[in-house]
């Protein structure tokens, strides 16, 4: 706790220091503002490319032991680079573009599957002083910048030109429109709890009183299933079903733009796990003998193999099975976890 | 120069080019993506004037929904001019600034839209200053939905929920039992015999 409180301190006055530097060179002082949101931009970049790195090769450890195999086990100890020579390969491999595919839509889908993915983290606390920005329309910041993922799947699985990616892309808009719905009721349930939508303030008012989990556990459940199936993982990863629709939507995609896809996915699990985290279990507040950037992590963690076990476990669900769920069962309990929470808060 | 005049030009010019292409591209797919540029355009000035309510506001519903709605509406109906003009976006513009009538007139519409504008600007009396902190901003928007426009409010959210049940009673046939009321036995077959 002392260590990172100072260790802010000291980033904060470098900064300042940095500042008055600079403007006594007479440049002024938003090119420093600005250069300075880059290197804020580069530093989260380089903390989700080594998380990232880090969840495939959890994954494929995770769905390895589920299938009662190893899992990677050469380079490194029990495989632990594997993923990092995969990228390297990834990055040089050739980049193919379909003849006949849309070009320039083509290219500028995972850019615009990855801005929002990177995007997002703006709001997520990782401690009490370690937040980008704490916007105080925190959760709907989040739920309007991930809803930018749809379009590019669309981007991407129209712009191919492939039947296989059309209908990964059709299955995908459908499935994503379909559970934004109790995701929303879900953060709405979280957001009257708080009385506050910054993401900093939910942290703080789950200090005051207990994890909201207790509190919400209706809400948590819709949020967890919502969430699984907003960021395409198994067992709603309907979008990319590779035993029916070869990889789905980036069926024609290659090398480093299909690398691109492969990373914002990641990061999608990531924040929706730090997401469950931060709403459900307190974030990073918890006992003192950890610094509050590793019980986020711990608890983020938590999540993430949570999802990924659920995703192992279970086999793939039907079309019709999962616009039943969503609209007959999740959108009904999401609103009456609203009235429930309704009456709760005028109670207390 | 401070930095929210330079994100201001250049959120301007992004909204304004990529509205142009809205109307000038022949493929529909790309009007409709310029489209949710430009809409992401408009979203980031309500974030330079310190909306954020707003700009979030606007990102979801436009962004996340309309531009969504439209492109999968494209997807799904059968199209056959949509790859007409997938190339050459720049020379269609060009051409098109050079005829009369896709050039000159639609120019003149514009330019007295703007001087309409500009009048209307000059003679109303603006709020000199930006208003207080985004601190609060969600918490008044919040209160006035609920106090000053609640009649507004709650009848916009008639005719929503009008226009989602005419939605549905448009879209279903009578000559079939409704979808899914027997549950899990009425997969993807049955329905296609009810065709």
């Amino acid at each position: 706790m002392q260590l990172e409180q100072s260790l802010v301190q000291w980033v904060g006055n470098l900064y300042a220091a940095g500042l008055s530097w600079w403007t006594s060179l007479g440049i002024p002082e938003w090119v420093w503002v600005a250069l300075m949101a880059v290197l804020k931009g580069v530093a989260v970049l380089t903390f989700l490319l080594l998380n990232v790195l880090f969840l495939i090769w959890l994954e494929r450890k995770v769905a390895g032991r589920i299938q009662r195999r190893p899992g990677p086990m050469h380079h490194g100890p029990q495989g632990i680079f594997q993923t990092l020579f995969d990228a390297l390969k990834l990055v040089i491999k050739e980049d193919i573009i379909p003849s006949q595919a849309d070009k320039w839509v083509f290219i500028t889908a995972p850019l615009v599957m990855i801005a929002p993915a990177l995007m997002i983290w703006v709001v997520m606390p990782f401690g009490p002083d370690l937040i980008a920005r704490d916007l105080n329309v925190g959760l709907l910041y989040v739920s309007a910048v991930s809803s930018f993922s749809i379009l590019a799947l669309i981007m991407a699985g129209w712009s191919s030109n492939n039947k296989w990616s059309t209908l990964g892309a059709m299955r995908s808009a459908a499935q994503m429109i379909s559970y934004e719905i109790p995701l929303g009721l879900a953060l709405v349930a979280v957001g009257m709890l708080a009385g506050t939508l910054s993401l900093k303030g939910i942290v703080e008012a789950q200090q005051e009183r207990t994890w909201f989990l207790l509190l919400q556990p209706l809400g948590f459940l819709v949020f967890i299933v919502a969430a699984t199936a907003e960021i395409n993982r198994a067992p709603f990863n309907l979008p990319e079903a590779e035993s029916e629709l070869v990889a789905g939507f980036n069926t024609e995609y290659s090398g480093f733009r299909w690398g691109v896809f492969f990373v914002a996915e990641y990061a999608n699990l990531l924040f929706m796990a730090g997401m469950a985290a931060t709403l459900f279990l307190g974030g990073w507040s918890g006992p003192a003998f950890l610094p509050p950037f590793l019980w986020w992590l711990l608890k983020t963690y938590l999540f993430v193999f949570l999802i990924m076990w659920v995703g192992w476990t279970l086999p793939r669900i039907r079309v019709d099975q999962l616009m039943e769920l969503g609209w007959k069962f999740l959108i009904p309990v999401g609103l009456a976890n609203i009235a429930l929470t309704g009456v709760f808060v005028i109670l207390t | 120069m401070s930095l929210d005049l330079i994100s201001f030009i250049v959120l301007g010019i992004i909204t304004l080019v990529s509205g142009y292409l809205v109307v000038a591209s022949a493929n529909l797919m790309h009007a409709a993506l310029f489209l949710g540029l430009s809409f992401v355009g408009v979203a980031g000035i309500y974030l330079v004037l310190g909306a954020e309510f707003l700009a979030a506001a606007q990102i979801l519903i436009y962004v996340g929904a309309i531009t969504t709605l439209i492109v999968f509406g494209i997807m799904v109906s059968n199209l056959q001019d949509l790859k007409a003009g997938g190339r050459g976006v720049w020379a269609r513009v060009v051409r098109n600034l050079a005829s009369f009538r896709r050039g000159l007139v639609p120019l003149v519409a514009a330019a007295g839209f703007a001087i309409l504008m500009l009048v209307i600007y000059r003679q109303s009396l603006w709020p000199a200053e930006a208003p207080p902190a985004s601190g609060s901003n969600l918490a008044t928007v919040g209160r006035l939905l609920f106090t000053e426009y609640v009649v507004p409010f709650e009848i916009a959210s008639v005719i929503l929920l009008a226009a989602v049940l005419g939605a549905v009673a448009l879209s279903r046939r009578d000559d079939q039992p409704p979808a899914g009321s027997t549950g899990q036995a009425a997969p993807a077959a049955e329905r296609k015999e009810g065709r």
